[in-house]
């Protein structure tokens, strides 16, 4: 137990070595070396990328299992809480709410202060600041509060409180096995997506969310273990609970190429909504945060109060994740003016919700408020355009896209998302248009996406994939200096390469090597030589053997600086063809552009 | 924060793989003891739950029912029963916005057993709510032909009986009828489901197939006497009056008070007593016949026109009656020839004369009663017969 991983034990290395005398193979002693060997075989196999692949495996598995209790927990404290067949009018729907979160509030406060907020963010610090380091007790603080707060209705949901509690239980691992610092780093995102799937039945979609919003890059090293651990949780997932889809998913049709107006106008509307929603958040939060510290033990039960006033009032589907809302819906069950009302009382009661402090996601809500804005756009759309053909579950399944988009900012996973759930590519095209408009709707009109806004809220500042996207990046054609006017050849004698530079008013000059390459020389190095009586020797035969590094226009200006201290020149060639050089970079050019105003706004 | 974390995994990698994979197997157990028992629980709140819904769909309560049948599926989400029910109740709401849940319940189900007949059946009844005749026999066949639970054939046949009264109402006889063949084929000697068949063919009006329908089901029961009024209906309505008198009869004998088949019964003994072309009868009681036709003819000819206030005297008249009228008298002379045997042709043509009467002031004076509809149905199984 003692041996570090990736190293052999001396004893076990050469197992011919431990053998002798040597014994039959029946004796005991053989008996007992077969497991030694084995052992060290695969020893020898576990090196650490591998071991981190499989360690994916069981996290997605541990994820998976806690995702299924944290789902049973949920359905549980519904049941047990508001019954099963909650009545409009009922008194429960106000007082368990509020009574819950009072409790939960208690719960934040004493017992479990780190679950506040979203777990996207925690397991993105975990990545970026602290380590991977995700404390258990997250999770099981987060697994408790949030079943009881989404079971009693809070209109929040359980996609991202399983997340982070993938997350926690990822880091929990790698801190027990005691793996790398820099592998400790990447369990928090690889827990999240195994959480993230296993809460969605989507493994693509968690993946993507996971690479597009936590991790924030595409890396090779990481996506292995990011997909074995999503596929393993929902293989777990479903194996329990079944692989019925989150929604039943209607006949879902787009006919005409002219039907995309409709979509667009769609993308538009849940533009607008989604920056109403995220505003509203970014405006109340800090604002309650601020507020004395004994508020927030009411905070919780307040917002449960309103969101069951609004249940009892006559909308109870607001309650909870409401995925049974969004699949009558999805099946024409509401009227548009049912479903436009319903979309503006959970963007209420789930800003209450989340601003409030009581553990719970925003992924389910953004789903809800999507959906039913896009079956109440559709519906619309098609009172006033009867030739429309798509049915209200196709708009409510974009309208779902189209939140996710503007709303996270997540424009792929949004795509794949709808994608996954549905089941349908034909929707394809409805939905990249009707999201492309919402997420640049929702860019242009709030600067900062929810996430981020939420983690600056919290005092950190994290890597946005978002704000890489956008960063203006410098390349080496940028600071490209035009192709030299002396251009020596190495064929050529030393006393004909001295003469042709004797009038130019440069001091380093490149040299053309043959059959390909580069070198460089100064005016005193080629005066110096000349001067020596190599007059009569090729320019080539007297350079040190060495060829310069090439760089292409199209790199990130960079790759650069690793050359410019080490030769006052560095060619800048053609990719479709090496022998044409398109300029030179020079450690003065390179400093001038990073110096340039230009690169200081950008 | 403190870390100081080494750069290797200070164990060996296959032993806590080992652990790791002992660990997630107690995970497993565990959570399969707790799943099972949640199920469990979750199942019987669920099981209680139907119950209601059932009985608020018997009651036609579908709102409620559905409210039950819901709250049924969130404690068992994959019950097939559950989802078949509320399907059903959601589609018998007659709420049009719920026929797409209904249907999308049911293709769900049909995915997973695209065998199960009363998942079939159920689609097949929302296609028919929706008029659709192309998809609701399709799923009507597959109903027909998929797995019952219990009591397949007659489950079978009450699904194609439901399809052929589809059909029927959607006024798609040609495709009934093919049904009602296939149907005819696979009855149970049941007088009930003879009955029954009988009432469809009825219905698509192929009355030879009623007949034999209601001949089956006699002879099983040979004294039931809706089978016996049955059959004589429908020999009546296919032209066959013999048969129609003697089981309009044996119906008398049985129900006298059944008066559609005494007045049906006495319309039958008129035709077999009037009719001339009956091939027993001789060739004087042929010429009898043929005189009392024609002189019935003379009479019906009379009393239309003047309950159309017509006035057959007139010889500039150009009405149907007063042409009629003209032929009449063209052919009365040809009477008195019957009897010769070189005039072959002469009883058709004087009966055509007839046969027109009868026909052609049904139009302006109505169905007519006695001797005149014993001769106008005559002539329509004449006119049936040389088609």
């Amino acid at each position: 137990m003692t041996q570090p991983m990736g190293t052999t034990n001396p004893a076990t290395a050469n197992p011919a070595a431990t053998i002798s005398p040597q014994p039959s193979p029946q004796s005991p002693a053989v008996r007992l070396q077969i497991p030694r060997r084995l052992f060290s075989t695969l020893e020898g196999v576990f090196h650490e990328e591998v071991f981190f692949l499989i360690l994916s495996v069981f996290i997605g598995i541990f994820s998976g299992l806690a995702v299924v209790c944290f789902r049973l927990a949920i359905d549980w404290m519904h049941l047990a809480l508001l019954g099963p067949l909650p009545q409009t009018h009922s008194w429960r729907l106000f007082a368990v709410p509020a009574l819950a979160g009072l409790v939960v509030a208690a719960l934040v406060l004493h017992a479990f202060p780190t679950i506040r907020g979203s777990g996207v963010n925690q397991t993105k610090a975990a990545l970026y600041i602290f380590n991977g380091f995700i404390p258990f007790r997250t999770a099981v603080g987060k697994f408790i509060c949030a079943a009881l707060a989404i079971g009693s209705g809070q209109s929040l949901g359980p996609e991202d409180p399983s997340l982070q509690i993938g997350a926690s239980i990822a880091s929990a691992l790698g801190r027990q096995l005691k793996i790398s610092r820099e592998k400790l780093r990447l369990m928090a995102p690889v827990g999240a997506a195994a959480g993230l799937a296993a809460a969605f039945n989507a493994p693509i979609s968690a993946v993507l969310f996971v690479i597009e919003e936590v991790i924030g890059r595409w890396s090779a090293g990481i996506l292995g273990s990011v997909v074995l651990s999503a596929v393993s949780s929902v293989v777990i997932v479903r194996w329990f609970l079944g692989s019925e889809p989150l929604f039943r998913i209607p006949v879902t049709t787009f006919k005409r190429p002219t039907e995309l107006i409709a979509y667009a106008v769609l993308g538009i509307v849940g533009g607008l909504a989604s920056v109403a929603f995220a505003k509203s958040i970014g405006y109340l939060r800090p604002r309650l945060k601020a507020l004395p510290r004994w508020t927030q033990y009411f905070q919780p039960a307040l917002a449960g109060l309103l969101v069951g006033l609004i249940a009892f009032l006559g909308a109870p589907q607001i309650m909870g994740a409401g995925y049974d809302s969004m699949d009558q819906a999805m099946h024409g069950q509401y009227a548009w003016k049912v479903l436009a009302f319903l979309a503006v009382l959970k963007i209420i009661a789930s800003t209450v919700s989340f601003v409030s402090g009581t553990p719970g996601g925003m992924f389910a809500p953004t789903l809800f408020i999507g959906a039913m804005l896009g079956g109440a756009v559709g519906d619309i759309e098609r009172i006033f355009f009867p030739q429309l053909t798509g049915s209200t579950g196709t708009y409510v399944l974009v309208g779902m896209g189209v939140l996710f988009a503007g709303f996270l900012r997540v424009p792929m996973t949004s795509v794949f998302m709808v994608l996954e759930v549905s089941g349908n590519y034909e929707i394809v095209v409805p939905v990249i248009v009707a999201n492309t408009f919402s997420y640049l709707i929702s860019r242009s009109l709030q600067n900062i996406p929810i996430f981020d806004l939420l983690t600056r809220q919290d005092g950190l500042i994290l890597p946005s994939l978002e704000e890489d996207r956008e960063e203006a990046i410098l390349r080496v054609e940028d600071a490209m200096l035009p192709v030299p006017t002396t251009i020596l050849s190495a064929q050529d004698y030393v006393d004909a390469n001295a003469r042709r530079v004797h009038d130019s008013p440069d001091s380093t000059f490149l040299v053309r090597l043959h059959p390909s390459g580069w070198n460089v020389i100064t005016r005193d190095q080629l005066q110096r030589l000349f001067q020596e009586g190599k007059g009569e020797l090729t320019l080539g035969s007297v350079l040190p053997p060495q060829s310069l590094p090439s760089l292409y226009p199209d790199l990130p200006l960079d790759s650069a600086l690793r050359y410019v201290n080490d030769y006052p020149l560095v060619p800048v060639v053609n990719r479709a063809n090496f022998h044409q050089l398109e300029g030179v970079i020079s450690r003065d050019s390179v400093f001038k552009k990073y110096e340039s105003p230009e690169r200081v706004s950008s | 924060m403190q870390w100081s974390l080494p750069k290797l995994v200070p164990r060996s990698a296959p032993v806590i793989l080992l652990v790791l994979t002992l660990a997630a197997a107690v995970s497993f157990a565990a959570v399969s003891h707790l799943v099972a028992r949640f199920t469990a629980n979750q199942q019987a709140r669920g099981r209680k739950l139907y119950v209601v819904g059932l009985a608020d769909a018997n009651a036609a309560h579908f709102d409620d029912a559905i409210a039950a049948f819901r709250a049924a599926l969130t404690c068992d989400p994959t019950n097939s029963q559950y989802q078949l029910s509320l399907a059903r109740a959601l589609r018998d709401s007659n709420d049009p916005r719920r026929l797409d849940e209904a249907e999308s319940y049911l293709i769900a189900l049909w995915q997973r057993a695209p065998q199960d007949a009363a998942v079939n059946l159920a689609l097949a009844r929302v296609a028919a709510h929706r008029g659709s005749i192309e998809d609701a026999t399709r799923y009507y066949h597959n109903a027909m032909y998929g797995v019952w639970n219990a009591d397949p054939d007659s489950n079978r046949n009450k699904s194609r009986i439901e399809l052929i009264q589809f059909l029927l109402k959607e006024h798609a006889p040609d495709k009934a009828e093919s049904e009602l063949l296939a149907l005819a084929t696979a009855l149970p000697p049941d007088p009930a489901a003879h009955l029954q068949a009988a009432q469809l063919f009825t219905q698509a009006q192929d009355y030879r197939g009623a007949l034999a329908q209601y001949e089956d089901a006699l002879r099983v029961e040979p004294s039931n006497a809706a089978a016996l009024a049955g059959a004589g209906q429908a020999a009546y309505r296919s032209g066959n009056y013999a048969a129609a008198q003697r089981y309009l009869q044996a119906a008398v004998n049985a129900n006298p008070q059944d008066a559609n088949s005494l007045q049906l019964l006495a319309t039958a003994d008129l035709i077999l007593r009037t009719n001339p072309f009956h091939s027993h009868i001789s060739d004087a009681e042929r010429n009898r016949r043929i005189a009392t036709a024609f002189e019935q003819a003379e009479k019906r000819l009379t009393g239309c026109a003047q309950q159309t206030d017509v006035n057959l005297s007139l010889a500039s008249s150009s009405s149907t009656l007063s042409s009629l009228q003209s032929r009449w008298s063209a052919a009365k002379p040809s009477l008195a020839r019957l009897r010769s045997p070189a005039e072959t042709d002469l009883p058709d043509s004087i009966m055509d004369v007839v046969f027109q009467i009868e026909q052609q002031t049904v139009a302006p004076c109505g169905q007519p009663q006695g001797l005149d509809l014993a001769l106008l149905l005559i002539s329509q199984k004449r006119e049936a017969a040389s088609q």
